[in-house]
């Protein structure tokens, strides 16, 4: 026994032993393993869907051109659920079993907070996690060299929108419907600074994830006598609350932070929704520039089904490019450093996808500006140029 | 009066040490990507610890529960609490935080006084949403529902911080948590448990106090998954309200069911065996079937869940465990074996 111990113990050393002269795992000759982890079937698996679909685009894209440094990108996808623990073990999965180069993409404030012990473990970067809320480029936090952040802060979106409203009109007196979760949080902290900047009391009303009805928010507002309300939801809560307020005659501007940009509050909310203002951190996929002309172009060439196209969609085409340029950057002998080297040395990069991008060591936020976009005709169109 | 499963015996455990004991060694030499399989085993055991329990709720007292995800919650959110902001020591959480989430399960005892089966599952269901919302609530000392950062485990001075160090505290405790599990169940109040599983009236009629025994059943149970969140919080290190939902509860109903209902080792072989077949085996079989028809992951994670639970309640209503005793009874008795019983 004490012999078959030793051998096996002998075994593994040696195991590992090869294990650390390997450059880098996900990396052949041919090809560069990347994880990304959606949730596909949790409460928002329909960006589960569009997401992945988006970045796959661009990453086919980028094959047909003959890859990255001639190495062509795959991408392996694993279901979380948004469930934290889930996303430990898709995580763990990808890095130690499928030995991915880095991951990408992992969707949830909280699935992507679970796994920085395991960045930070292996050593494994993480670009773009799909959240826009800026503790995810807090670099004061466990991992925080490893993750690289694109998204503007919800925090950073509704101060814009705040500052917005005063600017156009002083004596505005503005409502916020914010979700009880982490998204909420994070935009109160936008809210609160805009509070002490500008000297005004904001009127706080939450609501749960998932919620349905928005009465009781409504007619708060109405009775605080709300001329502005800000809807911190998706796609649902905007939806609801202004057509709550059309049938109340309660006539308030509304607006929106980034995720109820979606095409669908517009289609959904019809005349209810005209003028519904959002602040939105990239280009619009509809807009005439040119990082949304060649995804339009994309689009059409691969025959993406009209409902499928839109925010989403273009957020996985959008974030795709920065790995994509990452790993250009990093060169032909790529491995996790000069990856994350690469990426710190971003200054005002412009793809054209997204606003200029800068990283540094100390400095993994991406996207520092947001854009204002209003529902005019059915149609978003974009009112103002980028503010910080 | 005996157990439902007569020729359950304590000498399986050293063996079963043993087997815990050498497993990592062997998992190591066969496998490069030993950590994920640690990984996922090192939950499968947090979850025995909690299921042992439940089984001595549900399998043996016969009170249903449908918020043992928040017995879990709470257990790991006070640790972490007690560990990273009161400055107290791992050791002590490892002793207060059970007795702690007990007391909790006392409380939830009381209405299960009053209601039974299915009302008393909604009861604890909507303990579960409770304590959600406290968590969200409290979120100076819990981080709302953007989740809680919690440090790794500090045993007498040894920092416990990789999934190979995990798995031996964790089956120590699982170790001790099997053997606690089967000397409740073979002692006075297992006994007094079983009656009250079987029929209330009779119980009541031998002279056994109704209301202290599902209290104490529920305290027991309640114990044991807080000591499963202290082990989940101090080894995954973080937690956040999303991980505690309803459908884990029923999960470990689940796990319970599938083992076979009524027996400690049931319970253990049916966690394991949902935790691999969600992390390893089903995977596995996706990977095959992808190459022949479209299927979204979560759709046929689900569907694959549902056809077990199906069959085993149809064909193996006792479960795993209670497989395996048919076996050994099959063989025992071999060329003698009446018509039709073992089919």
């Amino acid at each position: 026994m004490k012999k078959h111990l030793f051998r096996t113990l002998y075994a593994s050393i040696l195991l590992i032993g090869c294990g650390n002269q390997t450059p880098s795992p996900g990396v052949t000759d041919e090809e560069i393993l990347i994880g990304n982890i959606q949730d596909l079937s949790g409460p928002i698996k329909e960006l589960g869907l569009l997401i992945p679909a988006g970045s796959q685009m661009y990453f086919d894209y980028i094959n047909e051109q003959g890859g990255v440094n001639g190495r062509k990108i795959r991408m392996i996808t694993e279901d979380h659920g948004y469930n934290p623990q889930k996303s430990v073990t898709a995580a763990k999965k990808l890095i130690e079993k499928d030995q991915v180069f880095c991951l990408y993409n992992v969707i949830g404030t909280s699935p992507a907070e679970a796994i920085r012990p395991i960045l930070e473990e292996n050593g494994v970067p993480l670009i773009a996690p799909a959240t826009n809320s800026s503790t995810m480029s807090d670099m004061s936090r466990k991992g925080a060299k490893y993750i690289f952040h694109t998204d503007a802060g919800y925090d950073l979106q509704t101060k814009v929108l705040i500052n917005y409203i005063l600017s156009k009109n002083p004596d505005a007196k503005i409502g916020f419907a914010y979700q009880d979760d982490d998204y909420g949080e994070n935009a109160l902290l936008g809210a609160a600074e805009a509070e002490r900047m500008n000297g005004v009391t904001v009127q706080k009303e939450s609501f749960q994830r998932g919620a349905t009805d928005f009465v009781g928010q409504t007619s708060n507002f109405m009775k605080g006598g709300c001329t502005d309300v800000i809807i911190g939801g998706i796609v649902r809560e905007p939806v609801t609350i202004m057509k709550t307020a059309q049938a109340m005659n309660y006539k308030p501007n509304f607006y929106g932070l980034g995720p109820t940009t979606d095409k669908r509050v517009g289609l959904l909310a019809g005349d209810a929704g005209e003028g519904f203002i959002t602040a939105y951190w990239a280009f619009h996929p509809e807009s005439n520039n040119s990082g949304p002309i060649f995804y339009r172009e994309l689009c059409d060439k691969n025959n993406v089904p009209d409902k499928m196209r839109g925010l989403y969609h273009y957020y996985g085409f959008a974030t795709a490019f920065v790995l994509v340029e990452g790993l250009k950057r990093a060169g032909k002998n790529l491995n996790r450093q000069r990856l994350i080297d690469a990426l710190e040395n971003f200054k005002n990069w412009d793809s054209g996808v997204l606003p200029p991008i800068t990283y540094s060591r100390n400095d993994h936020a991406g996207v520092e500006s947001v854009m204002l976009l209003q529902l005019q005709g059915g149609k978003q169109v974009e009112i103002t140029d980028w503010i910080d | 009066m005996k157990t439902r499963f007569e020729d359950e015996k304590l000498k399986w455990i050293p063996l079963l040490i043993l087997l815990v004991f050498f497993f990592p060694f062997v998992l190591k030499s066969a496998t490069f990507s030993y950590k994920y399989y640690l990984y996922v085993i090192n939950l499968a055991g947090i979850y025995m610890i909690l299921t042992v329990g439940l089984d001595i709720l549900s399998g043996y007292t016969g009170l249903m529960s449908l918020g043992h995800a928040a017995f879990l919650a709470l257990g790991a959110y006070f640790s972490a609490i007690m560990v990273d902001q009161l400055g107290l020591p791992f050791e002590l959480s490892l002793i207060l935080t059970p007795m702690l989430v007990g007391c909790f399960g006392f409380i939830i005892g009381f209405p299960a006084l009053r209601v039974q089966g299915i009302y008393l599952g909604l009861t604890t269901m909507g303990f579960g949403f409770i304590v959600k919302r406290l968590i969200i609530v409290f979120n100076e000392w819990t981080g709302g529902s953007a989740g809680l950062s919690v440090s790794n485990a500090k045993l007498f001075g040894w920092t416990i911080n990789s999934d190979w160090e995990n798995y031996f505290i964790i089956y120590f405790f699982v170790i001790i948590a099997i053997i606690i599990g089967r000397k409740i169940v073979r002692s006075k109040l297992g006994r007094a448990f079983m009656s009250i599983r079987d029929s209330e009236q009779a119980a009541i009629a031998s002279g056994i106090n109704l209301a202290k025994y599902k209290m104490i059943s529920f305290f027991i149970s309640g114990s044991f998954a807080g000591l499963a969140g202290v082990l989940f919080a101090h080894t995954s290190n973080f937690i956040s309200t999303d991980h505690f939902d309803i459908l884990l509860s029923i999960y470990f109903i689940v796990m319970v069911m599938i083992g076979g209902i009524g027996s400690i080792y049931g319970a253990v072989l049916g966690t394991l065996f949902i935790v691999l077949m969600e992390n390893l085996f089903i995977p596995l079989f996706e990977d095959g079937l992808s190459k022949f028809i479209h299927l979204e992951t979560g759709d046929f994670q689900a569907f694959i869940f549902g056809l077990i639970m199906l069959i085993f309640i149809i064909f193996q209503p006792l479960g795993l465990y209670g497989m395996w005793l048919k076996m050994r009874i099959y063989w025992k008795i071999f060329p003698f074996n009446p018509r039709k019983r073992f089919t």
